[in-house]
């Protein structure tokens, strides 16, 4: 029964705040929503036994790079974007009939599924979520991702360091 | 045959990872700041971790953690570099608007 009750509570947060992401027009405002997004993302993340990739989520996701987003929008400054008018308008009814086909899509798939166990109560998973289970997944059968990600990180971050300097430099630094 | 509990079955968590990924599109789709369109890139990774996360109990295995991990990676490391791009054309006292920034064009 909690876990019924946890996955509408946090799925329904989950879709309001989502759209609140896309709908609002301040940026610090859609932010502070993907902040609402992530934490009910977390809950569904606990509802599926997932209890690390939860914690994970709330530090790396909600902690650090919503941060990130929040000190560029304090940098840039609050400033509301002018009406311009917009030159692929034309092309908007395409875009509404393409998202519209992918939900019908999507929603045909599930409703037709064959996959067994799709729509049945779920069986109690083992031992799978733990920061142990992790940890040894890790090590022992992607250990070269594990390390393709560190490679991913290095090179974001000189990336972001030459972009940034390149920055200063058209503003008149070294 | 493992023993099943009172639970939500993967459709249901299938069907919201499926709505948040269109929220998602329509968010990159109908925004023309780059800041909230990276906002709406963020939404659609998340719904590919709830989808992950829940074949992953529903298997049984834990794989779909570790891809939802190495999925957190490649967003924090996409979220330095779209910013840096942002505070980039920022700087140059271009307008916040990706319709506008027509450069590359051919």
């Amino acid at each position: 029964m909690g876990e019924q009750i946890l996955f509408g509570l946090a799925s329904g947060a989950a879709l309001m705040f989502g759209a609140l992401v896309i709908t609002l027009k301040k940026p610090f405002q859609a932010t502070v929503s993907l902040i609402g997004c992530l934490l009910a993302v977390a809950l569904l993340f606990l509802g599926l036994s997932a209890p690390f990739v939860a914690a994970i989520q709330v530090i790396v996701y909600a902690g650090a790079i919503v941060v990130l987003f929040l000190f560029v929008i304090a940098y840039l400054g609050e400033r509301p974007l002018p009406e311009l008018d917009n030159p692929l308008a034309r092309y908007e009814v395409v875009g509404w009939v393409a998202l519209v086909g992918l939900a019908g899509q999507g929603a045909v798939l599930l409703a037709t599924s064959n996959l067994t166990g799709l729509w049945d109560q779920p069986t109690r998973p083992d031992d799978i979520g733990s920061p142990e289970a992790i940890g040894r997944s890790f090590l022992d059968d992607y250990i070269v991702p594990f390390e393709a990600t560190s490679l991913a990180l290095v090179v974001a971050a000189v990336g972001a360091v030459l972009l940034a300097k390149r920055g200063v430099r058209a503003e008149g630094g070294r | 045959m493992m023993e099943t509990m009172e639970g939500v079955p993967l459709g249901l968590y299938l069907a919201v990872s499926g709505a948040l990924f269109l929220m998602g599109l329509l968010g990159v789709l109908i925004r023309r700041n780059p800041l909230l369109l990276l906002l709406a890139v963020e939404l659609m990774l998340n719904s590919a971790n709830v989808a992950l996360v829940g074949f992953s109990r529903h298997w049984n295995v834990t794989d779909g953690h570790i891809f939802a991990l190495v999925v957190m990676v490649v967003a924090a490391a996409e979220v330095v570099i779209g910013l840096g791009l942002v505070v980039a054309t920022f700087k140059q006292r271009r307008a916040l608007d990706v319709d506008r920034m027509t450069v590359l064009k051919g």
